[in-house]
């Protein structure tokens, strides 16, 4: 079986303090892989090493390997931005560029990496992306307004809509929905669901909750360590290591039979 | 990680240029002086004369006078400047109302940046005969005896109104740095201090004193910032070669000196020379003062995390 | 005892009020002078002040050469300036980088003076004449520091998520600067080149041995001389004619408008000045 992304042996430090700390675990492709724990573990830090947008902070060391599709993204002759491409990010504050119309927020990195080459390439490209994001018929009458008249739900979708404009192979997600009203948030989570059909998707979370509602596989982080993954189901019903049953009782008592909520 | 980023290699020539100017600059100057420290040696800085001549063996210069002139005027100014951007300082944080806090603010940031030659026609023509007939005049008939007020006022274009001149012009540069350090000290301290019982002006001194080194680093931004005015002060010193403590007397700052003789500098062989030593001194003075005011601060910014 | 410190603190408060006004007040006396001073000589002369010569008791070729040096000096200055400032936003933390910003202070406060007897050790002198082109050049170089301080300023207020998603995207530093994040900033920057044209337009002492000069005549030629309204007050205050300190009030009075016209309703739309 192919993994979408393997970590071997993952050390991550800022300067000398130790975030991530010999991380292995393997996510498989075409699914809902959940990163959850509590705040400031390094979750988001893990995140970044997927794409190597880490690369932007100077104090960051990365040791180990990060594999994607098989491929050590970390070894010396990787094309970065091509990686980038591949591996697809949203983030936790939506952030469409506000200098960009709606319609230009997706044409730029299309353009800028030379990835169409007429004007109706570009725009079948653009409609389709805002189509998968669930955005395109909310917008479509107006695609050069300014992403400032959007919702944060819909921010959020345009920025999913961006991504998928690039064709990756795997989206993660920085806890997408923190700062997306509820209705958003249901509207988000049910995309997701569709969009593991063919991306692969793993997604940081800080409730447990939502990792239960919408995830197939969870890896529980604790202090820099991965403690525990492994199928959702299992986790939340059955967890092996005591902190991890400690932590996800939170939400098991909260009324929830099973811990599933099935959409 | 060894790549050539496109945007590092369109920016460094500006960063490149940038240095090379002001290498070449302060070059320039060295170059410009040397004659004159090979016709006169260290006299240039140390004697008070300035005997030009169109026989180069008669010409003498020295910068005695603009030296002691520049530095008496901008500690002038630093002692007015003290004073009044403190209580500004305390006044914007402590006293001044929401709405009328940002209007003196950016009145403060007007005075800043106003055009000098501006305080120059004030100075002139306001400044310098009210000081004259209200201030010079009477401690000179009464006072007499002190060695500062000794100097007959004539005109009044005299150090001190070049001093008080320069006191307004800087204060509000002081001020910007010394209100932002007092406003970042948090309030628990203040609060600390009347749990003790201090009334209002005790605690605001024991402020004061928490935020020494910024109000150090503020005056001496200031007197640099003096120190390197040239056409406010070169309308209201006189421009009289003299070195004297009497308050009214007029005399020289080396900006004002070099603007005032730069003009007809070429006819004679060695004044250029001079005048450029005399560049060069302010060069050093003045960075060196700049530099140290913001080191301190910056010291002091990395080392007292509130 | 307690009666002691109720005095000191109402003798405080006093000089609290007291030295907060007088840092002040002067502002509002040179306001109050200048209109009292300048008005009556622009009004007895009427548009004749805008656009006739010295003789003529009009400042227009000098209110023609102030555009001429903010314009040239700007073209000089601001795209240097610009560029630096970008430099030292991306890469703050090489050695070179803490140099330059440690240059740029320097600058920042720098004797105006000694940037003009610089300019025309190398300009002037050489091309035999005093100019447009050497006043412009000693403007840009005090510019330079403000233009680019403002800009890596207006570039680090940018959110970091912005330059993430654009690296996100697989874009390279070069797009992300120049594609995502100069268009965002793009207002605090042209904030900051304003102030800074502003400023150099006020400037007296750097022209004093650059521009020379132009009064009776319309500025001709940037290699020609060119006067500026700053240059032009100096040279009539030390004038004995009453007539030309007249015309400098006039003259003062203009500056003062155009630069509070500018100045003010630039600094309300920052929040904070460089100085």
């Amino acid at each position: 079986m192919r993994y979408a992304i393997e970590t071997r042996n993952l050390r991550i430090s800022y300067g000398k303090k130790e975030v991530i700390m010999g991380v292995n675990f393997k996510i498989p492709e075409k699914v809902v892989f959940a990163l959850m724990g509590p705040s400031g573990c390094g979750k988001s830090t893990l995140l970044r090493s997927f794409n190597r947008l880490l690369d932007l902070n100077k104090d960051a060391n990365v040791s180990g390997q990060v594999l994607v599709f098989g491929r050590n993204i970390y070894s010396d002759n990787v094309d970065v931005m091509e990686i980038r491409r591949q591996v697809g990010m949203v983030f936790q504050y939506p952030n469409p560029f506000p200098h960009l119309s709606i319609y230009e927020n997706i044409a730029i990195g299309l353009r800028l990496n030379k990835m169409v080459q007429t004007k109706e390439e570009l725009d079948s490209r653009v409609k389709w992306a805002l189509e998968k994001a669930s955005l395109l018929e909310e917008v479509e009458d107006r695609l050069d307004d300014f992403p400032s008249s959007l919702s944060g739900g819909q921010k959020q979708r345009l920025v999913i809509a961006r991504v998928l404009a690039m064709k990756p192979k795997i989206l993660l997600l920085d806890e997408p929905t923190a700062n997306v009203d509820p209705v958003g948030t249901k509207n988000i989570e049910n995309l997701l669901f569709e969009l593991k059909k063919e991306y692969t998707i793993v997604l940081v979370t800080h409730e447990p909750a939502q990792a239960s509602r919408i995830s197939d596989f969870v890896g529980f982080i604790y202090l820099g360590e991965l403690v525990e993954s492994g199928p959702t189901a299992r986790i939340f019903e059955n967890p092996q290591h005591e902190l991890t049953d400690r932590y996800v009782r939170g939400i098991l008592s909260i009324g929830d039979k099973n811990g599933r909520n099935t959409n | 990680m060894k790549r050539l980023e496109t945007l590092k290699v369109l920016t460094s020539p500006a960063v490149i240029f940038v240095f090379i100017l002001f290498v070449y600059m302060l070059f320039v100057y060295i170059s410009m002086s040397i004659p004159v420290f090979q016709w006169e040696g260290l006299d240039i800085y140390l004697k008070n004369i300035w005997h030009a001549s169109e026989n180069p063996s008669e010409e003498y210069y020295g910068l005695a006078a603009a030296i002691w002139g520049s530095v008496y005027t901008s500690v002038i100014a630093v002692f007015i400047a003290l004073p009044l951007s403190i209580a500004y300082s305390i006044f914007v944080n402590d006293y001044a109302p929401a709405r009328i806090k940002n209007l003196v603010i950016i009145l403060s940031d007007v005075m800043a940046g106003l055009p000098t030659i501006i305080y120059g026609i004030w100075g002139a023509f306001v400044l310098v005969p009210f000081l004259r007939e209200w201030v010079m005049l009477p401690l000179y008939r009464e006072l007499s005896y002190v060695p500062f007020f000794s100097y007959p006022p004539v005109s009044g274009y005299s150090y001190l109104s070049a001093g008080i001149l320069l006191g307004i012009m800087v204060t509000p540069f002081a001020s910007a740095i010394i209100r932002e350090a007092y406003g970042s000290v948090p309030q628990i301290y203040r609060e600390a201090a009347y749990a003790l019982g201090f009334t209002k002006y005790e605690s605001t001194r024991l402020i004061v004193g928490l935020i020494r080194p910024a109000i150090i680093s503020g005056i001496l931004l200031a007197f640099g910032r003096a120190i390197g005015e040239t056409v406010a002060v070169s309308l209201v010193i006189g421009n009289t070669f003299n070195i004297s403590m009497g308050l009214f007397s007029p005399g020289y700052t080396i900006s004002s000196l070099i603007a005032n003789q730069f003009g007809n500098a070429f006819i004679y062989k060695h004044m250029t020379s001079a005048l450029f030593a005399g560049g060069l001194a302010l060069f050093v003075i003045g960075t060196v003062v700049n530099i140290t005011g913001l080191l301190y601060l910056k010291r002091w910014k990395k080392n007292v995390k509130f | 005892m307690l009666n002691f410190r109720k005095i000191k603190d109402k003798l405080f408060l006093t000089f609290i009020f007291f030295g907060a006004f007088i840092a002040l007040f002067p502002l509002f006396h040179i306001i109050f002078t200048l209109i009292i001073k300048g008005m009556p000589v622009i009004i007895s002369r009427g548009t004749m002040f805008f656009t006739g010569t010295l003789s003529q008791g009009g400042i227009g070729p000098a209110i023609v050469g102030t555009f001429i040096l903010a314009f040239l000096s700007s073209l000089i200055g601001i795209p240097i300036a610009f560029l630096v400032g970008l430099y030292i936003y991306e890469y703050p933390d090489s050695k070179v980088s803490e140099f330059v910003r440690g240059l740029l202070q320097i600058m920042l406060e720098f004797p105006t003076i000694l940037v003009g007897v610089f300019v025309m050790d190398i300009l002037v002198i050489p091309m035999g004449t005093y100019s447009a082109l050497a006043g412009a050049f000693a403007l840009a170089i005090i510019m330079m520091p403000y233009v680019s301080v403002y800009t890596a300023e207006a570039m680090r207020n940018i959110p970091y998520t912005y330059r993430e998603a654009s690296f996100s995207l697989g874009l390279n530093c070069f797009k992300t600067a120049f594609r995502i994040l100069v268009p965002i900033a793009k207002r605090g920057i042209f904030t900051g080149i304003l102030i800074a044209i502003a400023k150099v337009a006020g400037e007296t002492a750097p022209l004093l041995f650059t521009a020379g000069g132009l009064y009776e005549i319309y500025p001709h030629g940037i290699s020609a001389p060119v006067g500026a309204i700053p240059l032009l007050i100096y040279t009539l205050i030390q004038s004995p004619s009453s007539t030309d300190h007249a015309t400098a009030w006039g003259a003062s009075l203009v500056l003062l408008l155009v630069f509070i016209g500018v100045f003010i309703p630039i600094r309300l739309s920052l929040k904070e000045v460089k100085l």
